[in-house]
Parts: C-alpha cells; structure tokens; sequence
C-alpha cells in the first residue's frame, strides 16, 4: 500500500484513490467485464476514477471493490502483507497443528483393550478406506464404469435401464385401508346434535346405520373410483363401456326393487324409528356421481333395519319420549320431511307392532326445536328407559341458574332439550359407572355403597366440595324431606359402606339439623 | 331455596339407571342417584351460566348448555 501510495502522489485527495492504487501497475489484467464496463482507454488512474462514476449500481460498486482489494492483495510487494498473512494463518486448527507436531514424537501408540477391533488394526490403520479402494479397482479392472447418459430416453426399452426406476409409493400398497378410507366429516362437539347415541360412542361422522366397512371406500367417495371400477383389471386405462352400463343398469334395477325411490338426492330415510335426532346428509353427492354409492348405502340401511339389531347406535334418544306439554309433532315432521313418504310407508311394515309411532329421520336444520315424542329409549342392553320428566328437570335446572347467577333464570326450550339431552347422558354414564362397582363387588344389585363410592370419587376429584362434604350433607341440601328421612333409614343398614364415611355423615347430618 | 322441595319421579330414576346397569337397583339408593344428579344439575348449569355470560347472553342458551355438557359429565364420572 504504501509503495504504491508513492506511486499516486498526484491524486492524494482520497483513501479510496490510496486504496486502488495498485490499479495503476502496469502488470494489472484488465478482465472482460471492466473492459465492457470502462470505455475509457486502459490508462489505470483514469480508468479506476472513471469507473468508480460509472457504477451506479451499489452491486457494481462493491464488485469493482472486491477485485481491486483481491489485486492490491496479489500485487503488494513487502513485508507487511506477508505479515498479515501470517497473522491470518495462525488459526486454532494452525495452533493444533503445532502442537501435534512438538508432541508427536513423544507418542507412542495405545492398543485398544477391545478384541474386536484389533483385525481392523492388523488389518491397517484404517479400516473402512481399503475396502472402498479394492472395490473400486475390482470395478475398474473388471468393467470400466458406465458412463453417464445425459440425454432422455425415448423408447420405452430405455424404462428396464437400472438409472431410471420408476418412482414407488412407500409403504401405500394395496390392502391397505387407511390408503383408500377418507375420514368422514365430523362434527364439532359443540355443534353435536342433540340425539346422539351417548358420549362414549362418538360416531366419527354424521352417517348413523351403516357402517360401511365391508367397501373399502367410504360414503363420501367422489373423490376416488367407486371400488367397482377398480375391479376390472383391464389392462388398457380405458374403461369398457358394456361393463358400464351394465353395471350401472343392474344397480338400478336393484335399488327400485330395494327402495323403490326415484330420487337421488334428497334425505336417505333410515327406517330406524328411535333415531330421529341424528340425520344424515343424502344430498352430498354431487350430480355427476355414480349412482352405485346410493344404492350401496341405501342397501346397508335396509339390512340394518332389518336386522334391527343395533340398538346402542340408536338407542338413546334426545328428546324425551315424556310428552312435553306439547301437542304432537307428527305433522310437523311430515312437513320436514318432503321426500319420506315411500320410505315412511317402508319404515311402518318394517317396524315391529309393538311400536306403532312412527318417527323418520329428519334432514332438516338443527335449529328447528325438537321436542320430545313419546316412545321409550332403548338403553345398551336393550331394556326400555324413559327419561326424566322435563317439568322436574326444568324446575331443577331453574333453580340452579337462579343460583348461579343468571338474572333471567329462564329455560327457553332449546336450552331444556339441551340439558334434557345432558340429563340422559348423564344417567347413561351414571349406570354404567355403578353397574361396573357392582359387579366389581360381586354383586348383581347396585348398592348404596356403590354409590357413595361414586360420589366420594368425584368430590375427589373435582374438589369442588370440601372433603367433609357428605352424600348426607348434601342430601340436607338438595333433597326434599321426605327422601332424607328414607336416606337416614337406609344409612346404618348398609354396612359396606365405609364406617369411617358413616360417621361423619350421621355428625354432618345432625350439624346440618341443627342449622336448619 | 332448596332446590328440591318437590318429590321427583323415583320410580323414573330407578328405571332409568336399571336400564343402563342391567343390574338390579337396591332400595334407596335412587335418592342418591338422584342427589348426584342434582349435583350434576348444579355444575352444569353454573357452567353453563358462566358460558353464557362470557357469550354476553342474557339467559342461558342451548348453545352454552351443550358446550358445558362434556365437561360437567367428565366431573361426575365415577
């Protein structure tokens, strides 16, 4: 730098004109680049000047930069460069080196304790390399590697070269379910219609009745081949059209001798007479769709019907069969329904006699309130139940908003369905939770052990009453009179319940005696 | 404020929980169940309050009575 800086006395106005200085060398090669960038002649200060106007571009600029810094660092001459140079190379990797040279020699080499890598050191110092190399000169001696094609092949004898396999799917092969099932839609919890069967059996879509396993692809399955066309392993992709339309004729045949229904759209009437809370979108198909795939479902809905055998999936109803002191709905549901006339005549020779209501499926919005037909719910074991009557679960659920705080404790209908809907599951989870203590004990008859130990559970585990909190207690607060007196009587005759628990019932209910 | 100054249907309660047990229900035990279900009464429907009051509702709707409803029935399982 500073030899050149003498060089270029005459321009000393800037560091930068210092810096390119070795610009002016007459060694310098001009690149092709600054020769199309620089018209001026190749006179070096000018042309240095000249060019650092020249480049708008902030780009240009830092590369003009760039290769006059790497040619002042090729052609400085002198100490100070080569000094820098040294401060550059004494890197750590520069420091381990020494080291390992001032300590080689001293170093003697450690046989490892381990048996197993001893061929590998008797076989060389390193293991892996020579294995590599004999193969390779075993390649090379024996054939001489194939040399790389570039272009694309063309003829289909190109496909058998080993270069160009074809893709593969990775672990998607046939047979396999999850490939080919589609995941149904699903309804928000929140949004979940009232008539579902129970909490525990989340259904995984709105499609009740049949379970369509047997076809490898579900309801929904515009977005893939109906299986049947898959059949047909025609070699060609294209599809034989006799086959088609004969197919296509005889499931039409047979789904007017099945149903007898005319339209494809529209609700698919189940003829399940309990499940009139969960209903079943039949319109999803789109126009253009096969018609095998309503025929399918509606086949499976027939056979279950006739069977009628799947009592857990239609089993608890929503609504209550206790009349609501309201009028009866059948009119209305004649109203929903447009499209279920034939299938309610079918649903009314299938049902049996003892059942004479009959109550079809309702496609219609979820927010037309439903009120509660009469007809019996049928529980998991098939044994009839009925619910609640609305008018004490109203009574029960207005006091408790009033104490919860709500300023308008009143229950709007859609709300007594809702809890109504509450208050079933809520008995459902009720019985099997105290028919599995039950027969946990050995016992066929649901104690009031059983009881209390459910109770005792859940104030456990919610901790939303303090642990002196008594079923007794409780009772105190939340039962009417005349049912305390029987709770005091049945009390000290069970003797499994725990005594520990007996007694501080018998002081919590005499406290709370006392207070009222 | 007792809640329950009015008899409910015990024969109901008892068929119900038969129903869904297949087991035989003893004597007096549906006064429990049915004190369980009060209590059950009172956590859902307190959720539910507070749901609707957080939905800015003036009475408790359907809406926050079925999103409460999973909940509430998770506390009282046994």
């Amino acid at each position: 730098m500073m030899a050149s800086n003498n060089n270029n006395n005459n321009h000393p106005n800037s560091a930068q004109n210092r810096r390119l200085a070795p610009l002016s060398t007459p060694r310098m090669i001009a690149t092709p680049n600054r020769r199309a960038t620089s018209t001026e002649p190749f006179s070096a200060r000018l042309s240095a000047s000249a060019r650092r106007n020249a480049a708008a571009t902030p780009h240009a600029r830092a590369a003009i930069r760039a290769l006059d810094q790497r040619r002042a660092a090729l052609f400085t001459p002198g100490r100070t460069r080569r000094r820098s140079l040294r401060e550059q190379r004494e890197t750590p990797r520069d420091v381990l080196r020494n080291l390992s040279r001032v300590l080689a020699p001293g170093t003697t080499t450690m046989s490892s304790s381990s048996s197993s890598s001893s061929p590998n050191k008797s076989h060389g110092g390193n293991s892996t390399l020579p294995d590599i190399n004999d193969d390779d000169f075993d390649d090379d001696d024996e054939f001489p590697i194939e040399r790389p094609r570039f272009s694309l092949p063309l003829g289909p004898e190109d496909d058998d070269d080993d270069d160009l396999k074809p893709p593969r799917l990775s672990g998607l092969e046939d047979e396999n379910y999850t490939a080919t099932s589609i995941e149904l839609p699903r309804r928000a919890w929140s949004e979940a219609p009232l008539g579902r069967a129970s909490l525990n059996s989340a259904r995984y879509s709105d499609y009740i009745g049949p379970e369509l396993q047997s076809d490898d692809v579900g309801i929904d399955s515009g977005f893939f081949p109906p299986p049947a066309l898959d059949d047909d392993d025609g070699g060609p992709m294209t599809l034989d059209e006799q086959t088609m339309i004969e197919r296509l004729d005889a499931e039409v045949a047979r789904r007017q001798t099945l149903l007898g229904r005319q339209s494809d759209f529209g609700p698919i009437h189940l003829p399940e007479p309990e499940n009139e809370s969960t209903f079943m979108m039949g319109g999803v198909e789109s126009p253009a769709r096969d018609q095998t795939m309503t025929g399918a479902i509606e086949e499976g809905v027939e056979q279950d019907g006739t069977e009628a055998d799947a009592p857990q999936m239609y089993d608890y109803d929503s609504d209550g069969n206790e009349p609501f002191g309201v009028p009866d709905l059948n009119e209305d549901d004649t109203n929903d329904t447009g499209l279920g006339e034939d299938s309610r005549l079918n649903e009314t020779t299938m049902l049996s006699a003892s059942r004479p209501a009959t109550q079809t499926f309702e496609f219609t919005a979820r927010s037309r309130s439903r009120r509660g037909k009469p007809g019996k719910k049928i529980s998991r074991y098939g044994i009839e139940y009925p619910s609640l009557p609305p008018s004490v679960v109203k009574r029960l659920a207005t006091t408790f908003a009033k104490t919860a705080g709500m300023r308008n404790a009143k229950i709007s209908p859609d709300t007594l369905d809702a809890i109504m809907q509450a208050t079933d599951w809520f008995f459902e989870q009720l019985g099997d939770d105290l028919s599995a203590y039950a027969r946990h004990a050995g016992r066929k008859t649901i104690d009031e052990s059983d009881m209390v130990t459910l109770m005792r559970r859940c104030v456990d585990s919610q901790r939303q009453t303090s642990a002196s909190t008594t079923p007794f207690a409780l009772a105190q607060r939340y039962l009417p009179r005349e049912l305390l007196q029987e709770m005091r009587m049945s009390a000290p005759i069970t003797s499994k319940a725990p005594r520990k628990k007996s007694k501080q019932s018998r002081d919590g209910e005499e406290g709370e005696e006392e207070v009222t | 404020m007792a809640p329950g100054q009015k008899m409910y249907p015990r024969a109901t309660v008892k068929k119900i929980v038969k129903a869904h047990s297949k087991c035989n229900v003893s004597k007096n035990v549906d006064v429990m169940m049915f004190l369980d279900y009060a209590l059950f009464m009172q956590t859902l429907m307190k959720e539910a309050a507070i749901d609707s009051k957080q939905a800015g509702e003036r009475s408790i709707s359907a809406k926050s009575v079925k999103k409460v409803t999973a909940d509430s029935l998770a506390k009282f399982k046994g």
